[in-house]
């Protein structure tokens, strides 16, 4: 017994001297690697360069050599970044009336042409929210010193929209050529002398591009698995191929799919993307379907100090793929008419008008549209497209005299129904919701209508979806739940009622 | 009926036209270019007492203007910032259906009250291929720069001879380029325009580089005493046009000696003439001596040698022939040679080599001492060298 209690009381205490020494050696060791991580050495140098894309109009060098001193491309990158970083801080200046960083890039006797402004602007409440679009910019002069420069810079596309007690007063896009005189200060290029020798109103007009097809039986599409994420992390081009044979076989001819702005990298649009987005085309193509490319998905700041990022934005995408067989259209925003509230009708509205003429600029042939969320919004620079595309989730029995309707206003433009569907769900959060039989109802009926019509569509959508992400409809369940059956096809994947009626 | 159909159709030609005539303003003020400074008034003929306001930007910025109303006139002023920068400045009325824009020009005033200047590079080489330039931009009171064409004299003085050229401006600046002299000095430069002088520029025509030179050599005596000093110096080294090169331009002395092997020296010029210094030799030499002003030039080879001044020493043994006292080491004059001469001992054991020791001299004698505990007895061969000079001391028996 004695010996019994003698072991018992032995091991406990080797356990517990286990125990606290272990403690002890976490302890230290834990202090010890404290002390021992942390920032690297190196970054005490501030050797990284801290630059994100703020400000990236569209800038052509022309090439056609100086007078004065050789001009090289270190020189010429240096005054390039200089004089974009100038209009920046000039934008900046209208919008805020602040003087921050005027300093840098002008100089002492240019500055105070730039404080008048200000301050006048300030003492009568006028904000100017400005951007260029494009600069022309030409060296005509560099002295032999290096230290002073001329600058010719043609056609620059002006936008500015003023806003005065809070209240929009006029917007307007103008082309100007300026030319400029730089100084060496600082290591800053500065401007010294700027004059503007001509300014005209910006040419809006474009050149109309026809759409490629009379006839689009279409489908949005996202994969089952990946909806609103079509080329992320799990993008799985077999999935893709699989569904576009779905498709094909259904009788539909066209998809729509989405390239979201964030995702795909803002202004820096990143390559793994555009490879992503090509596969999609690619087997869009062999399965023979056209693809409208809805731009500028899960985007909605408008800011007109942006616009420049958007259009690189744009620029890289169109110009990449604007030769592929696959695409029919560019969509270039989905619905932005559910921002007017938020962001101001006219901002939208001008945001829209230049990347139409920017989209238009690149590519000449493919038609470009927006797809307005609803048939009131559809006449929206009408002019300015090439075909008109809104989204109908109202009243099927309104439908077609709403069509017509439309159909008077714009006459002369083919119209496409870009979205619309019903969701077959009926549970706790909508107890007198729709069933699968309704849906095949719906889809019945409308199909009627349309091929009366001849009315191009798009339908919402392919898959009934397990998730949906906060940023489409929100978080609220009877929103979300039922966003989650609009599908022709249910989650398991089999074919629902409303299949039969899919494209005819 | 058709008469009927006519009037009506020219009543209501007259309706729309005065309610059009409502709407409207109609601009008064022709004149499309102005004079920085002057006073700006856009005028507008008017029916209603409406104000307006007036969208207005130029070369630096945008703003809205309030407009007054005189009478049937509504009148904006335009502000003194903007009507004093050239360039064109377009304006819109605001809140017109049909909207009322133009545009008018602002030019400079036709005199300058300033020519900012700047001249670079502010040092150029001699010899008419190197170059300055002189920029000038003539700016009227409002710092405008004048339009183009604007005359603008360039003197510019060197030495003897004073000239003056004449350009004009082009893209806001005026500029000239200025090829250097081929003598060295400092050119004067001014500029004119319009009777409004600027004030004075200078710039440093500095010599070009240096050619080809002569070297000589200096020294007390020719005795390779490794005591004096052999001042080597350069001619007067000076570029192609017979400019003296800048002070301070390096010149590097390599010295060549009997082995083939090279001791350096180096010297910078002042008045083009570089001076090096050198140690003699402690024993017989030949030194054949280039020197070189890096990747530029060099010089004639020049050959100097040393005579020997010791011919003979003495060695003395003592304590168990463990202390060499070598000396006296005499000079030329017979006189000792001076402190620090360098003797060597070699040490050798059974023909193989043990150590060398060196020591100098002090007072023209050096003293050898070796340890028994580092050279156990037995029998060594020893050699003293100095001054070019070896003796030998074979099975020299330490105990």
């Amino acid at each position: 017994m004695v010996n019994t209690n003698k072991i018992i009381l032995r091991s406990v205490l080797i356990i517990s001297y286990l125990v606290i020494i272990s403690i002890l050696i976490f302890l230290i060791s834990s202090l010890f690697s404290y002390f021992n991580t942390g920032a690297d050495r190196s970054s005490m140098l501030h050797t990284e360069v801290k630059k994100i894309d703020q400000y990236t109009p569209k800038i052509s060098w022309k090439d056609d050599g100086n007078e004065g001193r050789y001009m090289d491309p270190q020189t010429l990158s240096s005054i390039e970044n200089d004089y974009l970083d100038a209009w920046y801080v000039k934008h900046i200046a209208n919008k805020t009336n602040l003087k921050n960083g005027i300093d840098d890039f002008y100089t002492k006797s240019a500055r105070k042409n730039l404080f008048n402004f200000i301050e006048h602007n300030k003492e009568e409440n006028i904000a100017i929210e400005s951007t260029t679009l494009a600069h022309n910019p030409d060296i005509l002069f560099f002295s032999e010193d290096g230290q002073l420069l001329v600058l010719e810079d043609k056609n620059v596309i002006e936008y500015k929209k003023f806003i005065k007690d809070n209240a929009f007063v006029i917007e307007t896009t103008e082309t100007s050529d300026y030319k400029g005189l730089f100084l060496l200060e600082d290591g800053f290029w500065r401007i010294r002398h700027l004059v503007k020798e001509r300014t005209s109103e910006f040419d809006k007009t474009t050149l109309p591009s026809l759409l490629g097809s009379s006839n689009i039986k279409g489908i949005n599409y996202y994969p089952q698995a990946t909806p609103w994420d079509m080329f992320g992390e799990n993008f799985d081009l077999t999935i893709i191929e699989k569904d576009f044979e779905i498709i094909m076989k259904a009788g539909l001819n066209t998809i729509r799919i989405f390239v979201p702005y964030k995702d795909f990298g803002k202004a820096k649009v990143k390559e793994p993307k555009l490879n992503k987005l090509k596969q999609v085309l690619d087997a869009a193509e062999k399965s023979n379907l056209k693809v409208v490319v809805t731009l500028f998905d899960f985007y909605g700041d408008y800011d007109v100090l942006d616009w420049t990022l958007n259009h690189r934005h744009a620029e890289i995408i169109v110009s990449k793929f604007k030769d592929h067989k696959a695409i029919l259209a560019w969509d270039v925003k989905n619905e932005p008419n559910l921002d007017f509230e938020s962001r101001g009708k006219e901002l939208v509205i001008s945001w829209l008008e230049h990347l139409i003429i920017l989209i238009k600029s690149i590519d000449k042939n493919h038609a470009v549209t927006i797809g307005w969320s609803n048939i009131k919004s559809a006449e929206i620079l009408k002019d300015n497209l090439d075909f008109v595309s809104f989204h109908y989730y109202e009243d099927v029995h309104e439908f077609e005299e709403k069509y017509e309707f439309l159909k008077k206003l714009i006459p002369n433009k083919p119209i496409v129904l870009g979205e619309f569907g019903v969701s077959s769900y009926s549970g706790a959060w909508k107890p007198f919701g729709n069933s699968e039989k309704i849906q095949a109802g719906y889809y019945k009926e409308m199909q009627k209508i349309l091929t009366k019509k001849n009315l191009s569509f798009m339908s919402w959508t392919l898959y009934d979806f397990d998730t949906i992400p906060k940023e489409v409809v929100g978080v609220l369940p009877w929103r979300v739940n039922p966003q989650k059956e609009f599908g022709f096809i249910n989650s398991k994947g089999v074919k629902k009622p409303a299949f039969e009626y899919i494209s005819k | 009926m058709n008469i009927k159909n006519n009037f009506f159709f020219l009543i209501y030609l007259l309706a729309m036209h005065s309610m059009n005539a409502q709407n409207a303003l109609a601009l008064l003020t022709q004149e499309k270019q102005f004079v920085a400074g002057s006073t700006i008034l856009l005028e507008f003929k008017t029916r209603n007492a409406r104000k307006y306001q007036l969208y207005c930007t130029n070369s630096y910025g945008s703003t809205l203007l309030n407009s007054e109303i005189n009478k049937d006139t509504l009148v904006f002023k335009i502000p003194k910032y903007i009507s004093d920068k050239t360039g064109v400045v377009g304006w819109k009325i605001v809140g017109l259906k049909e909207s009322i824009s133009g545009k008018f020009k602002i030019v400079p005033k036709a005199k300058p009250v300033l020519l900012e200047s700047y001249i670079g590079p502010p040092s150029i080489e001699a010899g008419g291929t190197d170059f300055t330039m002189l920029v000038v931009i003539p700016t009227d009171d409002f710092d405008n720069p004048l339009k183009q064409y604007t005359k603008v004299g360039i003197k510019h003085q060197f030495m003897t001879s004073e000239k003056e050229t004449n350009i004009f401006t082009n893209n806001l600046i005026a500029y000239q380029t200025i090829f250097s002299p081929l003598k060295s000095g400092r050119m004067i430069l001014s500029a004119e325009s319009l009777g409004l002088n600027s004030k004075e520029y200078d710039v440093n025509i500095m010599p070009a580089i240096g050619t080809n030179f002569d070297i000589f050599s200096k020294r007390n005596h020719a005795y390779a005493d490794g005591n004096q000093i052999t001042t080597f110096t350069t001619s007067i080294i000076k570029d192609k046009n017979n400019n003296i090169v800048s002070d301070g331009t390096f010149v590097t002395f390599f010295i060549t000696n009997k082995k083939g092997n090279i001791l350096k020296t180096s010297g910078t010029t002042i008045n083009g003439i570089a001076n090096a210094k050198m140690i003699h030799p402690d024993h017989q030499e030949n030194w054949r001596i280039k020197a070189y002003i890096a990747g530029i030039s060099e010089s004639n080879p020049l050959e100097i040698s040393y005579t020997k001044v010791i011919e003979t020493f003495d060695v003395h043994f003592s304590d168990t022939n463990r202390v060499l006292k070598v000396g006296p080491l005499k000079s030329f004059m017979n006189q000792r040679i001076p402190d620090g001469l360098r003797v060597t001992l070699s040490i050798y054991k059974e023909g193989a080599f043990v150590n060398n020791i060196f020591k100098t001299t002090n007072d023209g004698f050096v003293t050898f001492d070796l340890d028994p505990n580092i050279y156990e007895n037995g029998n060594y061969n020893l050699e003293v060298t100095a001054a070019g000079i070896t003796q030998t001391f074979k099975t020299k028996k330490l105990w």
